[in-house]
């Protein structure tokens, strides 16, 4: 079944969609990083789309880098923290499974986004609430899928579902801060080194 | 025959070189700029520069000792507060000699006065900051009478009267600025009592404070500072009756317009920075030690952290900087006071220096008042042309497009003032614009869009369940062939 098939099928029957994630030879391993791929180039087109009016940013302040680094690390510490999460509290879903479902969970976001933004250009700022409710419906959309990935792919009730969202979303931080934290070590340790090498020297 | 001709050449084009830039460079100790929403400044034409100064010296007089501050009356009048030599110097409008005020022994005699008021009539009222008082003087210098400390349980037990800065108002009511007072204005009626303080400062919502309030023991909170509203440093007041003042150790809206009822109508309520930005250097806050209004509103103040003179439109829009910290001319030692002249000098007291520096516009200031009074009165259509010729001399002065730009839109060009407003930066103008123009866009292209609806309606209620019935038949005459095929390879059943 090729990619866009996929799509088509996740954003009309999500349900059955999850539920053939489970099926063997479903998952590709080239799907996850081509749509996270595309969701970043959805941002950026938004981007450059953008009525005048709407712009928030000058051109100057963005950068495609960082746009990057804010889509795909929460994407992928969602990965992470959901399957160590669910794997703890008797979740059926492999690695993969939760990989490509979360991937597959942008896709409203992929297709919507660039023709809702295109409506700034013929929007007055006094009419943006159109334009806000609109992007949060597709929001909105892409956040439902992932509920619906957690539950089936998982087989989870409703309850536990939440549950163990809330617990993923605290997850997430724990690994943020434990990146930060190591990453503060090991810059305090290779400043150390280093001065350590240069008192060496300078005595030597 | 040729060798000659070379030998004179390098000379005479060494000699072209060498005069040249000399004598077509205006020498200014600063450089003018503008701001720019890009978060920079910009480079500018200088809107004042250098002409003179009066020092005393000359004078019969003698010269000055630190003066503090100095007043333009109507006529043109200059009264320099000598402070260091206790009294009030009087000059006419061509820096000669009137009198001297104060110096007297008497009743009248002034000890370190620091700012000074002259009435319409000519009534001097100065803030006799060292003998704690106001005193009052004819247009002849003669003593008339005092307003002393003024008394009120309202001024708390601690209250230290040190006036320094004054106006009057029409009702001849006096608001004066007490030194390290942080109350508001003193508000003196005509008999010399104290009706109230006027415009004080708030101490606005801190989440800091807040959580040091809950958290800090009895012991702990009483060693910490008590937080205080800001102080006033100088006061100013215009034809209308509007009260101007800048504030002291606040980072936003340190300049104000307080209306008579003591309420702020220069900001709005929004935060507004004045001063130069210092995100490019070490933090420093601006410190605005005077302040000084023009008849057409234009508001210049002066920074005592830069040694510059800020100037503002009405509407609180940056116009020009000039001056700052150093030797030459132009530039000051400790600036301490500035007014306005009736021709537009700015007379910059230099206590420092113990010298008054005047500062004349440039052809390219004229041209900016002129425009912007007009801009300010609403009257967009006159200014336009005025502003295009602002943007001929310099086109980084942003502020030109954002009026162009509200010209064109009362003039309803839209899409024009739409262009204009996109080189400003400004958004919010552009979407009003840019509303009128869709506006009048499907107006004009009526018959377009009316066609445009009513073939989507046709669209949607025969096309499409036409194409949908076609596309089932078609899909359900593959199956029936499909299955007596097979299921085709890699298909889902």
């Amino acid at each position: 079944m090729s990619t866009l098939r996929m799509m088509g099928q996740v954003l009309t029957h999500p349900i059955d969609f999850f539920q053939e994630l489970r099926d063997p030879g479903r998952i590709r391993w080239y799907r996850a990083p081509l749509l996270v791929l595309l969701a970043f180039a959805a941002k950026m087109a938004s981007i450059m789309v953008t009525g005048f009016a709407f712009q928030t940013r000058e051109a100057y302040e963005i950068s495609s880098l960082f746009e990057l680094v804010w889509i795909v690390v929460p994407w992928a510490t969602w990965c992470v923290a959901n399957w160590g999460v669910s794997s703890i509290l008797d979740g059926e879903g492999r690695f993969g499974e939760v990989v490509h479902g979360s991937a597959f969970a942008l896709v409203p976001y992929i297709l919507f986004a660039v023709p809702v933004t295109l409506l700034t250009n013929w929007l007055s700022l006094d009419e943006s609430g159109l334009y806000e409710f609109l992007m949060t419906l597709v929001l909105g959309w892409c956040a439902w899928l992932l509920l619906l990935m957690v539950r089936i792919v998982h087989d989870f009730e409703t309850g536990k579902m939440l549950f163990i969202v809330l617990l993923t979303l605290i997850g997430m931080g724990v690994i943020w801060f434990i990146f930060i934290l190591l990453f503060g070590f090991m810059s305090q340790f290779v400043y150390f080194v280093l001065d350590l090498i240069k008192e060496i020297r300078l005595r030597g | 025959m040729r060798r000659r001709y070379r030998f004179w050449l390098v000379p005479a084009v060494l000699a072209l070189m060498l005069s040249s830039p000399s004598g077509a460079a205006a020498v200014t100790p600063y450089e003018g700029y503008a701001w720019a929403v890009n978060g920079q400044d910009v480079h500018s034409v200088n809107g004042y520069v250098y002409s003179r100064s009066i020092d005393g010296a000359y004078l019969p007089s003698g010269p000055f000792k630190s003066p503090e501050s100095v007043f333009i009356a109507g006529s043109g009048d200059i009264y320099v507060v000598d402070t260091g030599n206790n009294r009030i110097v009087q000059l006419d409008a061509e820096h000669r000699f009137v009198r001297t005020i104060g110096d007297a022994e008497g009743a009248g005699q002034l000890n370190g006065p620091k700012g000074v008021f002259v009435k319409e009539d000519g009534t001097l009222y100065v803030a006799d900051t060292k003998n704690r008082r106001i005193a009052v003087f004819d247009r002849e210098g003669r003593f008339v009478r005092e307003y002393p400390a003024p008394e009120s349980p309202l001024l708390g037990r601690g209250f230290n009267y040190s006036p320094s800065r004054l106006v009057l108002d029409k009702r001849d009511y006096l608001y004066v600025v007490s030194d390290g007072n942080t109350q508001g204005l003193l508000q003196i009626d005509p008999g010399g009592a104290f009706k109230g303080f006027y415009g004080a400062n708030h101490v606005g919502f801190s989440w800091r404070r807040l959580l040091i309030r809950l958290l800090a023991t009895e012991e702990q909170r009483s060693r910490l500072a008590t937080v205080r509203p800001a102080e006033f440093s100088d006061v100013d007041i215009d034809a209308e009756g509007f009260i101007y003042t800048t504030t002291l150790g606040e980072p936003y809206n340190q300049l104000k317009r307080l209306s008579p009822v003591g309420v702020d109508t220069l900001n709005g309520g929004a935060k507004r920075a004045y001063g130069d930005r210092f995100d490019v250097g070490p933090y420093a806050m601006a410190a605005f030690m005077a302040i000084s209004v023009g008849p057409d509103g234009i508001m210049s103040a002066l920074d005592l952290q830069t040694g510059k003179v800020f100037q503002y439109d009405k509407l609180g829009n940056f116009l020009f900087a000039f001056g700052g910290i150093g030797e030459q001319n132009g530039l000051f030692v400790t600036p301490a006071d500035l007014d306005q002249s009736p021709r537009g000098e700015l007379y910059v007291v230099d206590k420092g220096r113990h010298r008054v520096d005047v500062f004349r516009t440039t052809p390219f200031a004229d041209l900016v008042h002129e425009a912007s009074r007009l801009y300010v009165d609403g009257r967009y259509r006159e200014a336009e042309a005025l502003w295009h010729e602002v943007l001929r001399q310099n086109a980084n002065y942003e502020m030109a497009y954002v009026a162009i730009g509200k010209a064109l839109y009362n003039a309803e060009r839209y899409e024009e003032a739409m262009a204009y407003f996109k080189l400003a930066r400004a958004r919010g103008d552009y979407s009003l614009a840019f509303k009128e123009y869709r506006k009048a866009y499907i107006r004009e292209h009526f018959d377009v869009f009316f066609a445009a609806v009513v073939a989507g309606f046709l669209l949607l209620r025969f096309g499409v369940p036409r194409l949908w019935r076609r596309i089932r038949k078609g899909v359900s005459r593959r199956q029936a062939a499909g299955i007596a095929i097979g299921p085709e390879k890699g298909e889902a059943p």
